[in-house]
């Protein structure tokens, strides 16, 4: 099932994507460090209200939502990308053709993230999470994602004869979710005349879950599915595993938003799916975990000649987290208590940073050689980068879950007064503004790096090395 | 797998599930609830919003405050939310009828404000809290809004507007007051309308031991 040897198609299809993909991760990075910068700004601002305080374009409710709208639609949007059309481009060994309107879609939908981040600052946000940009922003981010999405069903419907890798299954799900997704959201949410605040808890509770499991994660783990067994030159453990994988996974992800309203104001039969979901959730994660990990059986020493397969694995390995916690936060006795507590912070956290960019970063450590024909310049940078996320995210989701739970039980004990809540979270909010300084640092390794790569190709001196040492 | 159009199909028919049961249903159901009216007295929950209010409910969300505050009462039999007295019911769907957009939330950072308006101080300690959190409460980490605020000199008389008994390090110089702008006394309008103790059928008052 595996790409196997493929000549001399895949200079032709990279030389293709040049372009675009790298512009794509251009931006990415740019967004990934402007994005922890204001995460690290929130956290501080949690545990030290007089920090940069005054100005109103600085008050910790614009800058949370401008962190996150910047990290999910700025830096893992853009990278995502990137990873689709370079996945959708190797796998069906096609070369990209007119790539001047997935370069103009690159701009403008970073453009558009740009106006959507000083938007928020400015106080022009809607509040509604993931769908803060004002609706101008969110058309313009719409028509972008159309002319990048029609490009990408453009190359799968152009591939090479052959069977589809699971990798293009998850890509092309992606692809077909993400727009009825986004345009549902903003078409009840901020368009116009938003549907009646009675009905907007759960659209908005779909629209959220569904932008990390129906978006991000089917990405993040079609990189998995591909990098995994081409780095290591072996097979998956088995296609059927993958087979009921992804097919459960479609089936329950949509679903899980739901287990967020518990207790909350819908009606008791989708609080009921919403956990029913979250916990069956459990078999496609476990399903395709065994899949990829399995794959690695024996062959954990690559770990230490592939930065690829390290932040891919690591990646992997958050997505069996994130999962475990969101089945365990919907059990309505747990929800109960730390439903509204720091814990669903770590949790964010985790998806973001834990699953989402470490699995990105994989495919783009991978990626970036191929497009540039050279190998990375700084082998230790790497290390710090991945040491620097790795702790931060660990030690960072740690914190906030432990202080989270602190916080849930006083929350919840009608003996004790609110304030001891906020007491008892702030030392553990302070480690995670630690953690986010340290993924600002990490994500500046990135970025420099991935800059130093990109600059090098203009080097005169530079020669194309082998593309067989670049992994 | 090389059945293209049972691929596409599958990832089609799994995702309009979905939005069929959680966007289409509550679209049509939730969307269309109306407010009750009391047919002895003619009251109307939930109440309509002050032109005030409206505006208030406008930086509310401008600003992010949902970042922060829920706006939800689970019911008693799940949590304690009620025996927090963090309203007299659950929150239900009609709650938030007048809400645009309905702010539930997903953190309690800092206090739910689902029923604020029933146990909110008089309107001059409202406008001391959001311009100086820190200077009423001690070890509070609610931001300051004072830029929601002006500070002038006095000339003449002193406003009748103006903030008074303010301390911290943000207090007015002598010759100086702290009036609120439109929009603080929107925001403190929008906060002070935040009552959900009116009857609806489907949330009766839950009682508490």
């Amino acid at each position: 099932m595996t790409a196997s040897a493929q000549p001399p198609i895949p200079e032709k299809v990279d030389a293709s994507l040049r372009l675009p993909v790298l512009i794509f991760f251009g931006w990415a990075a740019c967004w990934l460090v402007l994005g922890t910068f204001l995460c690290a700004v929130a956290g501080l601002k949690l545990v030290w209200p007089g920090f940069l305080d005054g100005p109103a374009f600085l008050t910790y409710g614009r800058i949370a939502p401008a962190a996150v709208n910047a990290l999910v639609y700025g830096w893992a949007s853009s990278a995502g990308f990137g990873i689709v059309l370079w996945l959708l481009a190797r796998l069906g060994r096609t070369p990209l053709s007119y790539a001047v309107l997935p370069v103009a879609a690159a701009i403008f939908w970073n453009l558009g993230v740009f106006l959507g981040v000083l938007a928020i600052l400015a106080g022009y946000s809607r509040s509604v999470f993931l769908l803060e940009f004002p609706g101008f922003v969110s058309a313009i981010l719409f028509v972008a994602y159309l002319f990048i999405a029609v490009w990408g069903i453009f190359l799968f419907h152009r591939r090479a004869p052959g069977s589809v890798f699971v990798s293009a299954w998850y890509l092309l799900a992606a692809l077909l979710w993400f727009p009825w997704l986004y345009f549902t959201g903003n078409a009840l949410l901020v368009w116009g005349h938003p549907v009646s605040g009675s009905a907007q808890a759960p659209i908005a509770s779909w629209f959220a879950s569904g932008i990390i499991s129906l978006w991000l994660a089917p990405v993040a783990l079609a990189g998995a599915f591909y990098l995994i067994p081409q780095i290591l030159g072996r097979r998956l453990v088995s296609y059927n595993l993958s087979l009921l994988g992804f097919w459960s996974f479609a089936l329950f992800a949509a679903w899980t938003g739901m287990a967020q309203l518990i207790g909350g104001p819908v009606p008791a039969w989708m609080v009921s799916t919403g956990v029913v979901a979250s916990i069956l959730l459990f078999i496609p994660v476990l399903v395709t975990s065994i899949n990829l990990l399995g794959s690695m059986r024996g062959s954990f020493g690559a770990l230490n000649w592939s930065p690829s397969l390290l932040f891919t694995v690591a990646g992997a390995g958050s997505f069996l987290l994130v999962y475990i916690e969101g089945a365990l936060l919907a059990l309505p006795g747990v929800n109960a208590v730390f439903n509204f507590s720091d814990v669903l912070l770590g949790q964010g956290a985790l998806v973001l940073f834990g699953f989402v960019s470490m699995s990105f970063f994989g495919a783009i450590y991978y990626i970036v050689p191929r497009l540039t024909g050279q190998a990375w310049p700084c082998d230790c940078l790497i290390r710090w980068h991945f040491w620097l996320f790795t702790i931060a995210v660990g030690v960072g989701f740690l914190c906030l879950t432990f202080g989270g739970i602190a916080q849930g039980f006083a929350l919840s004990d009608p003996g004790v007064e609110f304030a001891s809540s906020v007491a008892f979270a702030t030392p553990f909010r302070f480690m995670g503004a630690l953690c986010a300084i340290a993924l600002l640092v990490g994500s500046k390794c990135f970025a420099g790096l991935f800059f130093r790569s990109v600059l090098s190709i203009f080097e005169p001196s530079a020669k194309p090395s082998a593309p067989g040492v670049i992994v | 797998m090389n059945r293209m159009p049972l691929l596409i199909f599958g990832v089609f028919l799994t995702f309009a599930a979905a939005w069929l049961g959680l966007v289409a249903y509550p679209y049509l159901t939730l969307g269309r609830l109306q407010p009750v009216t009391d047919e002895s007295s003619g009251d109307v929950s939930p109440p309509p919003l002050s032109g005030l209010a409206v505006a208030g409910q406008k930086i509310y969300a401008a600003n992010g405050c949902v970042s922060c505050h829920s706006q939800q009462v689970r019911p008693a039999y799940l949590t304690s939310d009620i025996a927090k007295k963090l309203g007299p019911r659950r929150t239900v769907a009609r709650d938030y009828l007048r809400d645009q957009p309905a702010f539930t939330g997903s953190l309690r950072i800092g206090q739910d404000l689902a029923n604020y308006g029933l146990r909110a101080p008089a309107l001059s300690d409202i406008h001391r809290h959001l311009y100086d959190a820190q200077a009423v409460v001690p070890g509070s980490i609610m931001p300051s809004y004072r830029f929601l605020y002006t500070m002038r000199k006095i000339s003449g008389q002193p406003s009748n507007e103006a903030l008074t008994g303010l301390s911290g390090p943000h207090a007015p110089a002598p010759g100086f007051e702290v009036v609120p702008s439109e929009d603080a006394d929107g925001l403190a309008a929008y906060l002070l309308s935040l009552k959900r103790d009116y009857a609806l059928p489907e949330a009766p008052q839950e009682i508490t031991e």
